[in-house]
């Protein structure tokens, strides 16, 4: 096999695949923040023993957790623009398909988390004369993110993976400004090549670091 | 005297499962009550319907003679958790497995209750938390995480954060039986200054020589109700029930001899 590798086309579109790599972040960026903090609320509506609040954050999580990533950014781009008043860009779309994953998968983290304390930790905090809000806030959720550290690691892992579907709706993230730039200069197998090390090179380091995290958990007992 | 505590005909049911059928018992000040009966005989539940940990059934709690609760309709009270928190902050709880905040600090963990909930200034909140500490004899580790101390210096933080809240009646279940056998003094001693000095206790315990000791009365409880009552050495030493004698035999099956037994030759 004497295929001659030829890179000089992806030096000479580099910022194009700068804007990708940008818009990746910027959608990763958004999907975490927004998923992680309105993962909390949902997972307390799964641990809650009332139906009405209980039933449909289960319905959610389970819709979002069992379809896939790509039909709901489709879904969100194509279906919502029609049966809502809003009109939709490829940003939002991709946005709102994968932040509400990441609420469904990250209220289940908070959720086992929460359910991993002891529950004489709620006790002395009760016998104590706190509310259920300080019991929650000063005693549990202090104890309970520490183990969820490693989920919540995953879960980013995982969501900046799953940025590049956004090129399917011509999102111009990373994945999609390199599908252009191959069409551009016919050098597909350079520029899937480069999008690959670029991703490992942004997830290796922290997927290793979790990874030491969780040893040094196990160690700690 | 001063009454701290009132219950009448107090019921607590889990489903279906009436586990006390009509408690009645009134505390005095400065008075240290025992309590005794065997596993699921309901002592514990009684514990932890005297500061709302569970909410009773049926029957009246009254806390430093004031009814608990509200009137509803009928004959049925309604408690709302609003009334219940200040109520709790008001009754020491100490736990078998102690159950310390294992984030914080030895000092942190007393000083959190009059923090969040008294919501004193953070100066005061210590120097409550040092005195407390000191009374316990631990003033010394403040600074140290719960997990590097051992189970009874670990129960000892545990009363004094407990103390830290000033309460009014102090509740102890079964605060030794997770401690191993030469731990178990050292808590003894803690209450048994406790009571002392005058604080109004329940204690629920296996240490009958420790109930003999330290309690002004003690309760004998069977199957949710209570069986008998009285002045420790009637109940201990010459009880009148059936079940209360078959109780204490289980308890004093295997002693050790007063005088060491003669070397066999």
């Amino acid at each position: 096999m004497d295929y001659a590798w030829d890179f000089s086309a992806i030096v000479q579109y580099r910022g194009l695949l700068l804007v990708g790599l940008l818009n990746t972040f910027k959608l990763a960026a958004v999907c975490l923040v927004l998923g992680l903090a309105f993962g909390l609320p949902v997972g307390l509506m799964r641990y809650a023993r009332s139906p009405w609040l209980n039933w449909p954050a289960t319905a959610f999580v389970e819709v979002f957790r069992n379809t896939p990533v790509l039909v709901q950014i489709m879904w969100f781009f194509f279906a919502f623009p029609i049966i809502s008043p809003f009109d939709i860009n490829a940003f939002t779309a991709a946005a709102l398909g994968l932040t509400l994953n990441t609420v469904a998968f990250s209220s289940e983290i908070y959720r086992a988390g929460i359910q991993s304390i002891a529950k004489g930790q709620w006790e002395a905090g009760k016998a104590l004369g706190m509310t259920g809000k300080q019991q929650l806030t000063r005693v549990i959720l202090p104890q309970a993110l520490r183990r969820m550290i490693p989920a919540f690691m995953n879960r980013a892992i995982e969501l900046v993976k799953m940025t590049s579907l956004a090129s399917v709706i011509a999102y111009g993230e990373l994945m999609h400004q390199a599908k252009t730039i191959s069409t551009i200069a016919f050098n597909p197998i350079e520029m899937y090549t480069v999008v690959a090390l670029i991703f490992f090179a942004l997830i290796a380091p922290p997927a290793l670091a979790v990874q030491r995290y969780e040893k040094s958990l196990e160690r700690r007992g | 005297m001063t009454e701290m505590l009132r219950l009448e005909g107090l019921v607590k049911r889990f489903d279906d499962l009436e586990v006390l059928k009509g408690i009645d018992l009134t505390v005095q000040k400065g008075e240290t009550i025992v309590l005794l009966g065997a596993s699921g005989s309901g002592k514990s539940t009684l514990l932890r319907c005297v500061n709302f940990m569970e909410v009773p059934s049926g029957g009246r709690v009254h806390l430093m003679g004031e009814p608990v609760g509200r009137d509803g309709r009928g004959a049925a009270i309604s408690y709302s958790e609003r009334d219940l928190v200040p109520i709790r902050a008001r009754v020491g709880m100490v736990f078998q497995h102690f159950n310390l905040f294992p984030h914080m600090t030895v000092l942190q963990n007393v000083m959190e209750g009059p923090r969040t909930v008294l919501g004193l200034p953070r100066s005061e909140c210590e120097a409550r938390a040092r005195k407390y500490l000191d009374k316990v004899g631990l003033g010394w580790k403040a600074d140290a995480w719960p997990s590097h101390l051992s189970g009874g210096q670990q129960q000892r933080v545990a009363i004094a954060r407990a103390l830290a809240m000033e309460p009014e009646i102090m509740l102890f279940d079964e605060a030794t039986s997770a401690l191993d056998p030469e731990l178990v003094g050292e808590v003894l001693d803690t209450i048994k200054e406790l009571a002392d000095e005058g604080m109004t206790l329940l204690i629920v315990t296996h240490e009958l020589g420790f109930a003999y000791t330290v309690a002004d009365r003690v309760l004998f409880l069977s199957a949710g109700r209570i069986l008998e009552e009285g002045r420790p050495e009637e109940v201990l030493l010459a009880p009148r029930e059936e079940q209360t004698q078959s109780f204490l035999r289980g308890h004093g099956r295997f002693r050790l001899p007063e005088t060491p037994a003669q070397e066999q030759a």
